[in-house]
């Protein structure tokens, strides 16, 4: 089923949540919001599933207007950031819920939910746990358990709050793919919120990245991450080099849309420079403050005037340059973009 | 859990709270308690049969027990929908309607009676309009009903304000979301999670209920074999200068009651436990 969201307000009082809204998202396709805590992306999820009413605008499912249709009437599965799984009943009954409270014509028989249910933990691996109780299961499998629950009723549509943002990373990590792997065998389209950039890059098909209510960029996880459509999105999506209006030479001709009188922003993220010990045409010179290896990169701070610079090296790199503290060398830039300085830049999420 | 034999805990004085835990316990109920065993104790069993199975005793255990278990059912059902209104839905004056409901723990008893018995006699504001339908409320069982619900409303509405507040909104729309509608959500979601306090608050109130006397009295009209409570009926013996008959009774209300708490939170125990599983 696919959701067509036309010109969606909502306002809290006096702030506005979403403003003017339009988003379509197709039948099949992964879809993440992604943006900073207040954006309206969760604001947005829940307007889809009929939890909160939109103020103006219209809300569709395969063309077919859903408005004001009442959540438990979307057919819409939901999964919660803090699980909202039901305390009393036991894992079984939890998955079981939404087929026992079905209208009698169309509730199942008690052996067809035992086996759909028995299916659906099977599914996300916790058939084990059938019989005990949401308190004696951790984070990860109470989540898997939410996922079950909510796809016991079938849904064509799955909208998931955040939904690995109480777990840990290393189980955070295995969930994603897990859900990946899970959405591309339910063929159903399912649309998540998160502020992690990381996540919303892994397994999305698309991100949409919003703030203040509104839509900045939307594209493919390669789309937004290489080509990023404001200043924003490239601060919010990853760590990035801010250069203010005094650049010349190679670094601001590599950028397009570059003004003349120099009143720009120049964008280049910390893996897109290399670090030279000899002066190169049109490179920045610059002090060597810091160098961490960490993992697989090796990350180099380096004073550009009063500038702080960030690079990142392989290690191959780092280890043929050698370099040491106090050290001059010169910067060269592989890919920069330039984004025209009218707005004061605001405040993004921080990067990786 | 493995735990060492000797724990060490962050504040000590297990040992000093422990004793003095006993020793205020023993001063303020085990010593009075025993004391009126110990004097009924003088009568022999079948003296004591006597007194205790009397045509008189028999229908004020009958008026105490029934009237307070229905007044706690009906506060069990009226004050689960005050506790609900006071915690979910904001609306003016609610600081001050939630103060009203702890008016019956601060009132003197015999203040609430009076009031109850003027108001609901039969020339009363409201007693006037209940007449003509031939509904009697002072000075019969309904009016005792009616002034132990006062006085154990608190009791109810206290306790499932706070677990009604731990409901996270997230679950019932998470029923929604399942396809639920608003009663099946209630029924299978909320009643469940708020049971056990429910039963607490309702043994609160039944427990308070049984005690009460003050408010009683001056309701009830106290005719004896009809309205004519436990505690006014040990009062009385007193009066008569016959200790040992009020001790009797008194005796008799202290089993009855001890048997029923024990059994009511044995059932909460189990009502608040069956959900957590066996321990692995």
């Amino acid at each position: 089923m696919s959701i067509e969201i036309k010109n969606v307000v909502k306002r809290f009082g006096s702030f506005v949540a979403l403003d003017d809204i339009s988003l379509d998202i197709p039948t099949g396709e992964l879809v993440a919001l992604l943006g900073p805590s207040g954006c309206g992306k969760t604001t947005l999820l829940r307007i889809i599933a009929g939890m909160e009413s939109a103020d103006a605008g219209e809300v569709s499912f395969s063309g077919q207007e859903a408005t004001h249709l009442h959540a438990r009437d979307r057919n819409v599965g939901f999964v919660f950031q803090h699980y909202a799984l039901f305390r009393h009943m036991t894992v079984f009954e939890n998955v079981a819920f939404g087929l026992r409270v079905k209208a009698k014509k169309q509730r199942p028989a008690e052996a067809e939910i035992r086996k759909r249910v028995m299916d659906l933990l099977g599914l996300v691996q916790l058939d084990w746990l059938a019989d005990r109780y949401p308190s004696q299961l951790s984070g990860g499998q109470r989540q898997r358990i939410a996922l079950a629950r909510a796809l016991a009723v079938e849904p064509k549509v799955l909208l998931l709050d955040e939904p690995f943002g109480a777990l840990d990373t290393k189980v955070r990590k295995e969930l994603r793919r897990w859900l990946r792997r899970l959405h591309d065998e339910m063929h159903i389209s399912s649309v998540f919120v998160t502020h992690d950039q990381e996540e919303a890059l892994e397994v999305a098909d698309r991100v949409v990245v919003m703030n203040h209510g509104r839509i900045e960029q939307i594209g493919s996880p390669d789309e937004v991450y290489s080509n990023p459509a404001s200043p924003f999105v490239y601060q919010f999506l990853g760590n990035v080099n801010v250069f203010h209006n005094r650049l010349h030479g190679e670094w601001a001709d590599v950028g397009s849309g570059a003004e003349a009188d120099g009143k720009a922003l120049s964008f280049v993220r910390p893996h897109d420079i290399d670090i030279e010990h000899a002066p190169v045409a049109g490179g920045l010179e610059a002090q060597v403050q810091d160098v961490h290896a960490i993992g697989p990169v090796v990350r180099v701070e380096l004073l550009h005037g009063s500038e702080l610079v960030e690079v990142e090296l392989t290690r191959e790199r780092a280890d043929v340059l050698t370099l040491s503290n106090g050290q001059r060398v010169w910067l060269k830039p592989r890919q920069v973009k330039v984004f025209a300085a009218e707005s004061p830049l605001e405040e993004a999420g921080s990067g990786i | 859990m493995h735990m060492n034999n000797k724990s060490h805990r962050v504040l000590p004085g297990f040992g000093l709270s422990l004793g003095y835990t006993l020793v205020y316990l023993s001063l303020l109920v085990l010593i009075p308690l025993s004391a009126l065993l110990l004097k009924a104790g003088s009568l022999s069993f079948s003296e004591f049969w006597k007194i205790a199975t009397a045509p008189q005793a028999l229908s004020s255990y009958r008026v105490t027990f029934g009237s307070s278990f229905a007044a706690a059912l009906i506060n069990a059902f009226f004050g689960l929908i005050v506790a609900w209104v006071l915690v979910r839905y904001p609306f003016p004056g609610k600081r001050f309607v939630d103060a009203l409901v702890d008016l019956p723990f601060a009132l003197p008893t015999a203040v609430a009676g009076i009031t109850l018995a003027t108001i609901y006699a039969g020339n009363g504001w409201i007693g006037r309009h209940l007449e003509p339908f031939g509904i009697q409320i002072a000075y019969t069982p309904n009016g005792i009903v009616v002034a132990l619900a006062f006085i154990s409303l608190p009791f109810v509405v206290r306790t499932l304000q706070p677990v009604i507040e731990d409901i996270e909104a997230e679950v019932e729309e998470a029923a929604a979301m399942l396809g639920a509608t608003r009663w099946q959500t209630f029924a299978r979601v909320i009643f469940p999670a708020i049971f056990p306090a429910l039963l607490t608050g309702f043994t609160l109130a039944f427990s308070r209920a049984i005690g009460e006397f003050g408010s009683v009295i001056f309701i009830a009209g106290n005719m004896p074999m009809v309205s004519e409570i436990t505690p006014l009926l040990i009062i009385s013996k007193l009066e008569q200068q016959d200790v040992v008959g009020a001790t009797a009774l008194a005796v008799v209300m202290l089993v009855i009651s001890f048997i029923m708490l024990l059994t009511i939170n044995m059932l909460q125990w189990w009502a608040a436990n069956r959900h957590k599983g066996a321990r692995t």
